[in-house]
């Protein structure tokens, strides 16, 4: 099924019978655990094009099956982006939410989360839901829009949301800093503490990177004031952040959250490994799950066939079951997803 | 359900000390800092602990007596109001910053604890937390979770939502769970960030790691006068245009300065229209060049005064932190609305609210974070002179104006008691009963500050008004179906 409008995708879930499984661009395919069998297949590629867009109020409402590299196209012309640097930039903007995956930005804005205000969603029985709003600011009622972050499609499916955007930097510059990954901790304070508000901050085998975005003459400053690092060249920053979006291109991947300084015990355990030094978020490739799991429960499978997609339940997962049991009581949407925690 | 057994239960459980059960002390809990609603609650627990929390949740859970959290009380939207003969649970003892790790840039917080102890706890590192509600010096960092709590600095910063790691929960039943984790990445749903702003109806917080931020290098604040409330908003759309993102934009107009001044003497200008205050802060040569920007912004300015020092700067913040307070010195009574508004449509929401207010022949001071159009009208009236109906269905109508333009019912202060009626203005029956199967995962029993944020029929009469549809819907941009 391949619903072109909210009303299609509506009758779609509503009047069909069995198992969904909720399908964006596919580039996430391996995230999570590798799902059951399902009646059926909704792709969301059909939901897409921005909805609204006013640039001058700095947010845009765009339909769910919307490639992130599409819509930042449209909201170059203005000036603006989303600032969200995913790896997958193939990917739809419904899908990044659903999988809450986030890139090397996460370090000044936060993930998929923290720029989402307002989504439309269709429930596993037809409901269609809308939370949130058009405006940045907003505290009324729940915000279901974080809720479906990390809900891989097992909620329901995702039509269309509301983002915050900001203005495109007019410059920016990458430092590079050679270091191991206790170097790393040790560099990112020091990066902190002289007050250089880095957009992102990564350190990938072996080269901790700041990168500065601004008006040109700060950020030439800024590179330069940077203890310790040398100004990439252009090329040679693309070059570098290219290797850092090239790390989930191996056969076992994770993602993993721990304190930032407990980076150098994450790197034990990974073949290759970036990771978002000041925030705790790493990505990496590993050998042995489990063994990193022993150690750092919070971590989500991105690639890794017949691996276990999911740990010991941690302490949120009964509400975890309980908040699934009220949305799809019949668990039609993503079965398998969430095994063996549901 | 025995209140007489539950209060023996406490009793037991927290102490003779650890619960009020006196009619004239329990009066001083009958309400939060929105004054119209008033319940007195059946009793006060007042535990020690998180174990002393989850103890007398425990208890009411078992005698299914309904019980409401309690911070500072200073919420403006009746999120704390009590249930008649409910409990109210307060954390006003739950006040030790258990640890501040200036390594990791974190601080881990009891959920009584002040919003500005823990800027004040991580100020030795270089550190503070970010979130700055107005009411900062007295509100509790476990309020701010249950209210997503905004501020002046919101605009660059963000709310308390997207500062917080992890909080434990005392859950409905009793039990205690963590939500979050030591880093933002999360095995599972993002149900920290469904939990913040959910006031108080999915559980209590009883501690909380907040993240901490180091201060910006340079921070340069100005005030800039015009003639008319239009020309200080286009100066904001300018400086929004112009790729800038300040700190923070407040506009305050003219009644609000008078209300200011006599308050604190934080040297606005008595005589101008509109003020707007805009900071910038950041690394030093990226501050300096956008402040030249906005200067130049600023052209319609009749006058721009830029805060010479910290100290200058720390009273102009004073002014417009009480600017609130300071109203009541204007009027005897008055409403406090926290509708917010797409921002190109400030202008117009200004014009009709002034022609509102005129009509009901009511006074209108305005004050508010221009930057995301998040507005602040304070609606003044006189209890003596009757005007309370009046005034109050002309602070509904403002905030249903502002879900009209395509904004919401509140920014930062929270939908609590004051605003269920006015939801389903805003959202529609299936929005509402998809949110309550969130709240019916956390609170099957329905006992966590029931009555809050959606609208009942005790509350609103038998038929809440009805959904209307969203104008972006009616102009067919947005679709419902």
């Amino acid at each position: 099924m391949r619903p072109t409008s909210l009303a299609e995708l509506r009758d779609a879930v509503r009047d069909t019978r069995g198992t969904l499984l909720v399908k964006g661009a596919g580039t996430a395919e391996g995230w999570a655990g590798a799902p059951d069998p399902t009646d059926h297949m909704l792709e969301t590629t059909g939901l897409a094009g921005v909805v609204t867009y006013n640039p001058a109020d700095m947010t845009v409402a765009v339909r769910a099956g919307t490639p992130l590299s599409a819509l930042q196209q449209e909201l170059a012309a203005a000036g603006q982006r989303i600032s969200l640097d995913p790896a997958r930039t193939d990917a739809t903007v419904g899908g990044l939410i659903a999988t809450a995956d986030s890139g090397p930005l996460r370090h000044a804005y936060g993930g998929p989360r923290d720029l989402l205000i307002g989504v439309t969603v269709v429930l596993a029985d037809g409901t269609v839901a809308r939370s949130g709003g058009h405006v940045i600011k907003n505290v009324a009622g729940y915000d279901l829009g974080k809720l479906f972050c990390g809900s891989f499609g097992t909620l329901g499916v995702i039509a269309e949301v509301v983002l915050r955007v900001h203005p495109l930097p007019p410059a920016s510059r990458t430092v590079s800093i050679p270091c191991d990954a206790a170097e790393a901790v040790a560099h990112t304070g020091r990066v902190l503490e002289a007050r250089l508000e880095p957009a992102a901050l990564e350190w990938c085998d072996g080269e901790l990177l700041a990168r500065y975005e601004g008006l040109e003459s700060s950020v030439e400053l800024r590179a330069a004031a940077t203890p310790g690092g040398a100004t990439l060249s252009a090329t040679e920053a693309d070059a570098a952040w290219r290797r850092v979006a090239a790390v989930p291109d191996h056969e076992l991947v994770v993602r993993c959250g721990t304190r930032p300084s407990q980076l150098p015990a994450v790197a034990k355990h990974a073949a290759s490994m970036t990771s978002s030094t000041a925030v705790g978020v790493h990505t990496l490739a590993v050998a042995d799950v489990e063994g990193l799991r022993a150690e750092f429960p919070q971590v989500t499978l991105m690639a890794g066939e017949g691996v276990p997609a999911w740990g010991e339940p941690h302490a949120a997962v009964p509400l975890m079951r309980a908040v699934k049991q009220r949305f799809d009581p019949e668990g039609r949407l993503g079965p398998g997803r969430y095994k063996p925690w549901f | 359900m025995s209140l007489t057994d539950l209060r023996d239960e406490l009793t037991d459980r927290l102490g003779r000390d650890g619960v009020i059960t006196d009619p004239a002390h329990l009066r001083t809990y009958e309400c939060d800092a929105l004054t119209g609603y008033r319940v007195v609650p059946a009793l006060v627990a007042l535990p020690r602990d998180a174990g002393e929390v989850a103890a007398a949740v425990t208890a009411c859970a078992r005698h299914k007596v309904p019980f409401v959290a309690r911070g500072a009380g200073t919420g403006l939207s009746g999120g704390a109001l009590p249930v008649a003969d409910g409990v109210v649970i307060s954390m006003q003892r739950l006040r030790r910053v258990v640890e501040v790790d200036p390594v990791d840039r974190r601080a881990t917080v009891e959920p009584g604890v002040t919003n500005l102890d823990i800027s004040r706890a991580a100020a030795k590192y270089g550190l503070y937390y970010s979130p700055d509600p107005s009411s900062q010096q007295v509100c509790t960092i476990g309020g701010n979770v249950a209210e997503n709590s905004g501020g002046a600095h919101c605009l660059k910063y963000g709310f308390t939502v997207n500062h917080i790691l992890a909080v434990d929960v005392v859950l409905p039943d009793g039990s205690t769970t963590r939500l979050g984790g030591d880093a933002p990445h999360q095995a599972g749903f993002d149900l920290l960030g469904a939990f913040v702003g959910t006031e108080g109806t999915l559980g209590i917080v009883s501690s909380v790691v907040v993240r901490l931020l180091h201060t910006p290098a340079t921070v340069r604040t100005l005030v800039a006068n015009f003639d008319s409330t239009k020309d200080a908003g286009d100066a904001v759309t300018a400086v929004i245009a112009a790729g800038i993102v300040p700190a923070a934009i407040e506009m305050m107009d003219n009644l609000a300065i008078q209300a200011v001044n006599a308050a604190v003497d934080a040297g606005f200008d008595p005589d101008t229209a509109a003020a707007l205050i805009v900071e910038l802060d950041g690394p030093a040569d990226e501050v300096e060049a956008r402040f030249a920007d906005l200067t130049r912004l600023c052209a319609k300015a009749t006058e721009v005064t830029i805060a010479r020092d910290a100290e200058h700067r720390a009273k102009i913040w004073q002014g417009r932190k009480a600017a609130f307070a300071a109203v009541g010195r204007l009027s005897p009574n008055y409403f406090v609305q926290d509708g917010v508004v797409p921002r190109t449509r400030l202008g117009e929401a200004l014009t009709r609210i002034a022609e509102m207010g005129d009509a009901a022949g009511i006074r209108v001071a305005n004050v508010f974070h221009a930057g995301d159009g998040n507005l602040h009208p304070l609606v003044l009236y006189s209890e003596e002179r009757g005007e309370h109906e009046r005034a109050e269905a002309l602070s509904s109508a403002i905030a249903e104006l502002c879900v009209e333009l395509g904004g919401s019912l509140s920014g930062e202060h929270g939908i609590g008691t004051d605003k269920a009626c006015s939801m389903p203005r805003m959202f529609s029956e299936d929005d509402l009963a998809t949110m309550l199967r969130l709240r019916a995962a956390f609170d099957p029993e329905g006992l966590c500050n029931p009555g809050k944020v959606f609208p009942t029929p005790r509350l609103c009469g038998e038929r809440p008004g009805p959904y209307r549809p969203h104008p972006l819907e009616a102009a067919g941009v947005i679709e419902r179906l």
